[in-house]
């Protein structure tokens, strides 16, 4: 993975985006958004055959898409469909050997994403810094060709939610994008939990810079140890009790980020540039003595390794198996997933001691997989990608379409709190005003900085009917045909037809 | 009254909150003058409101002149006023506090937002709007909240042929209950159609009611104009926001502020005669950043201080009162470089307006996290 200092990328010599933030600000008002993508054809090249789903209703090549992806574009169907689903798949899970050349173009601007180590970004204006995140998942989810890994990170990004606009989170959230979310989506849950456990964005998410215990009277701050079970692994009803939230508070005390002003809990800071933000253990401030954690002694004097043995303990837990199954197969299958799909891919993240890949080819494997065809509603996210994606759009500013995304509630990286934006279709019906009104706009290139070429798309398919099919992902009903004709913008009618809200 | 009267989850039929955010720090020792109080004309011999001119409101305090317009309020029992108010963050500086107050601490998300949130699934398709360019930080995490300029904005698109939306409705209604999320996809699209309609009906040029008058020159006015419109059309409207900044008067203030005064006070007297009896379920919170220091300075500005003026206007308020007493002026009474200290801290106002607007007991401590809440009676 590229990762680059800010100090070597302004010797690169790009320095247009490495403007400090005060001099990009005073010049911005002048040149416009510099982070707007000044080069040419950023959309995807339809070089290979377009032909639509033949098939009335969504059949499996098309199903494998609208899950596995955020949707798919002209083409798409064609190539999955020569290339067989269970390849697809493979291909998807294998995505470090997919070239991303487009996606890699599209986010070039956003140097930051690369940035090491974390204490960069406390130089940068936050104000600047912070939509650069959102920036960059719109473009990814997009652009990308490793599809379900994009997905895959939303998944986990929502798992391991963090809002990035709370205190230092506007600064390291980035780095636990990069660290926790992308490193491990397609990895070892066990890995991604210890990373997220130890990433400075989670420490101040969840205050555990602040759990410390210095003298015998102090309290340890239960905050992450208790969403650490309730949220990230065993579940709400997995089988812990307070006194299990005591203990796992307990043994994870002195965890702690160097802040610039010591605020009792940090460490002191030597350098500013290179240790801000940095996660340290202090062990002064950790709580020594014997824990029990789930039925499970930790002797006395564990220090740092007390740590380790709580993801151990917490990862390894049957309740994790089957709450990661359940939350992986509502966004795979469906909202209430069937219990007989969930048993199954509790057993295969079992099995594989929490195998990411292992665990979603059990979910593809089911027949409730296969059965479940067009049964779930795009969330915001995904209804704005896939229309982008369906119409094969150039996003050179992401900040006007991300504004829709705001209207409807779904601004990735800001939900509050930290079970992460609601998966169940019920949160999200009240938004089909906002759908409806970028599918009008988008349709029109009345979306700022996005630009589809309507015609030639039309031409380049065929026609109205390979236009209906290609957006939605199957042949149109006669009712859907009709009204794409008598509408007067057949396109922004499919797009914001209930068929197009469903995956 | 149709199933869709309230097109929003909100349990309690009707009820709007409307946040004003004075950007800036107002000071509130010129909003709200303690002109009975001999040290504040000795601390401001130039910038004191004089007690001669101040509208009086109790022995103690006087509403700058120039928000006279709001006295017929506080005459019938509709304003309420918290002195002293503000945020524990003491650095003073415009963003932190601006950013730690509508965040409501260190919490993710926006006090507003999460009240919203914590109140169900989804609010209506209009549940919430700012009027102002971007989502101001207090909203954040709210379930749909829109950034708007005007109401225009929510109507389908000017460019559509009238076909358009008949197809579209055509094919949501369509959707059969034996298809998954056929009934749910109905049903919002029956809503959502409904708000567009009521969107469509709204006459925006028409009169506001009850005589009222908003200045078409000025933002703020015409700003509120729009809230009253979505908010008497019915839409489910749950909370507004909008701003009124320029308050940072550290030179020559009263020529910085008077004219805004005079917008603030004008412009929330022509929304609450507009609104008439609706005010009785509208309340109208007016908040900022912090207040300035007690003691004017050498030109002829006051800077940065800590506690302010905080206004709730309807809703039901048991008005006519300053609320959290006032300790008094005394130099030794003072915070840090001579500032009013915080003795109402802003939540314990808020709290109590949104548990009016159906935030549940227990949701309080979720909308206001890691702080101990000692709810003002405001009711």
């Amino acid at each position: 993975m590229n990762t680059t200092t800010r100090r070597e990328f302004l010797i690169t010599g790009a320095a247009s985006v490495a403007l400090s933030a005060a001099i990009f600000k005073s010049v911005q008002g002048w040149l416009g958004d510099a982070r707007q993508y000044a080069g040419r054809g950023l959309h995807r090249p339809l070089d290979g055959p377009l032909t639509p789903p033949t098939a009335s209703e969504i059949d499996p090549v098309a199903h494998a898409l609208n899950r596995l992806t955020f949707g798919p574009g002209p083409g798409d169907h064609a190539r999955v469909a020569a290339l067989g689903v269970d390849a697809f798949i493979e291909e998807q899970l294998a995505f470090e050997k997919i070239p991303d050349r487009l996606c890699d173009r599209a986010v070039a601007r956003f140097a930051e994403v690369w940035w090491e180590p974390v204490g960069e970004a406390y130089e940068e204006d936050d104000e600047a810094l912070t939509p650069v995140l959102r920036r960059v998942a719109l473009l990814r989810a997009t652009y990308s060709q490793r599809q379900l890994f994009e997905v895959m990170c939303e998944f986990w990004s929502d798992h391991f939610n963090i809002d990035a606009g709370k205190g230092d989170c506007r600064f390291n959230k980035i780095a636990d994008d990069q660290n926790v979310i992308r490193k491990h989506a397609l990895g070892n849950f066990r890995e991604m939990l210890r990373a997220s456990a130890l990433s400075p964005a989670m420490l101040w998410y969840l205050d555990g810079r602040a759990n410390v215990k210095r003298t015998p009277d102090e309290q340890p701050n239960e905050n992450y140890a208790r969403e650490l079970m309730e949220l990230h692994t065993l579940g709400v009803h997995g089988g812990y009790a307070q006194a299990d939230v005591m203990e796992v508070a307990r043994c994870l005390t002195g965890w702690t980020i160097l802040a610039k002003k010591d605020d009792g809990y940090s460490g002191k800071l030597l350098s500013p540039l290179k240790d801000r933000g940095k996660v340290v253990f202090r062990k002064d401030a950790h709580d020594d003595g014997a824990k029990r954690v789930l039925g499970q002694n930790i002797a006395a004097g564990g220090g740092e390794r007390d740590l380790d043995r709580v993801i151990e303990i917490v990862a390894a837990h049957s309740s994790t198996a089957q709450f990661i199954a359940t939350k992986l197969c509502a966004r795979f299958i469906a909202d209430a997933p069937p219990a007989s799909a969930v048993e199954q891919v509790a057993r295969s993240f079992s099995e594989s001691k929490g195998d990411i890949k292992t665990t979603l080819r059990a979910i593809f494997a089911t027949a409730e997989f296969r059965g479940s065809a067009g049964g779930k509603l795009k969330r915001p996210f995904h209804f704005v990608v896939s229309a982008l994606r369906a119409v094969n759009a150039e996003v050179s500013d992401e900040m006007p379409v991300l504004s829709y995304l705001e209207k409807m509630g779904h601004s990735p990286f800001r939900y509050p709190t930290p079970d992460g934006y609601p998966a169940d279709a019920s949160h999200w019906f009240a938004t089909l005003l906002w759908r409806w009104k970028f599918a009008v706009a988008l349709a029109n290139n009345k979306v700022p900085g996005t630009r589809i070429v309507r015609e030639k798309l039309q031409r380049d398919l065929g026609g109205d009917a390979a236009l209906m099919a290609t957006v939605l992902n199957r042949q149109p009903a006669p009712d859907e045909s009709d009204a794409f004709l008598k509408s007067g913008d057949g396109l922004a009618l499919l797009l914001a037809s209930p068929a197009f809200q469903r995956c | 009254m149709s199933p869709l009267a309230n097109l929003s989850t909100n349990p309690d039929d009707q009820r709007t909150l409307v946040v004003i955010f004075l950007r800036g720090a107002a000071d509130g020792l010129t909003l709200v003058a303690p002109v009975e109080d001999d040290n504040y004309h000795k601390f401001r011999p130039r910038l004191a409101v004089k007690k001669s001119d101040a509208v009086p409101l109790d022995g103690v305090f006087g509403l700058h002149p120039n928000l006279r317009p709001l006295e017929a309020a506080w005459k019938e029992g509709d304003l309420a006023i918290a002195h002293g108010a503000g945020v524990e963050d003491e650095s003073r500086s415009h963003f932190e506090a601006q950013d730690f107050m509508e965040h409501g601490g260190l919490a993710a998300g926006g006090w507003l937002g999460r009240f919203l949130r914590a109140r169900g699934p989804s609010g209506g398709p209009l549940s919430a709007v700012a009027l102002a360019p971007t989502l101001p930080e207090m909203l954040s995490g709210a379930p749909s909240a829109a950034a708007i300029q005007s109401i225009g904005e929510f109507a389908l698109g000017k460019e559509l042929k009238p076909e358009f939306p008949r197809e579209l409705e055509r094919l949501y209604a369509l959707e059969q209950d034996s298809k998954p999320l056929g009934a749910a996809l109905r049903a919002a699209a029956v809503s959502t159609f409904e708000a567009i309609h009521r969107i469509e009906s709204i006459d925006v040029k028409a009169a506001p009611a009850n005589g009222a008058s908003y200045d078409e020159k000025d933002d703020f006015a015409q700003g509120l104009r729009q809230i009253a419109l979505l908010i008497k059309a019915n839409l489910g409207l749950d909370a507004a926001s909008l701003d009124l900044g320029g308050w940072d008067s550290h030179f020559t203030q009263k020529t910085l502020i008077e004219p805004l005064m005079r917008r603030l006070a004008n412009g929330l007297a022509a929304f609450r005669q507009d609104l008439g009896a609706r005010m009785a379920t509208t309340s109208v919170v007016v908040m900022t950043e912090f207040g300035r220091r007690v003691a004017e300075n050498a030109s002829f500005g006051t800077d940065h201080g800590r506690g302010g003026a905080m206004f709730v206007m309807g809703g039901g308020v048991k008005g006519g009162r300053v609320l959290g007493g006032w300790p008094g002026l005394k130099p030794e009474f003072l915070d840090g470089p001579g500032d009013l200290p915080v003795w109402n801290n802003y939540r314990n106002v808020l709290a109590p307006v949104l548990q009016r607007h159906g935030a549940q007991a227990g949701s309080l401590a979720k909308i206001f996290p890691n702080f101990p809440l000692a709810p003002l009676a405001l009711y």
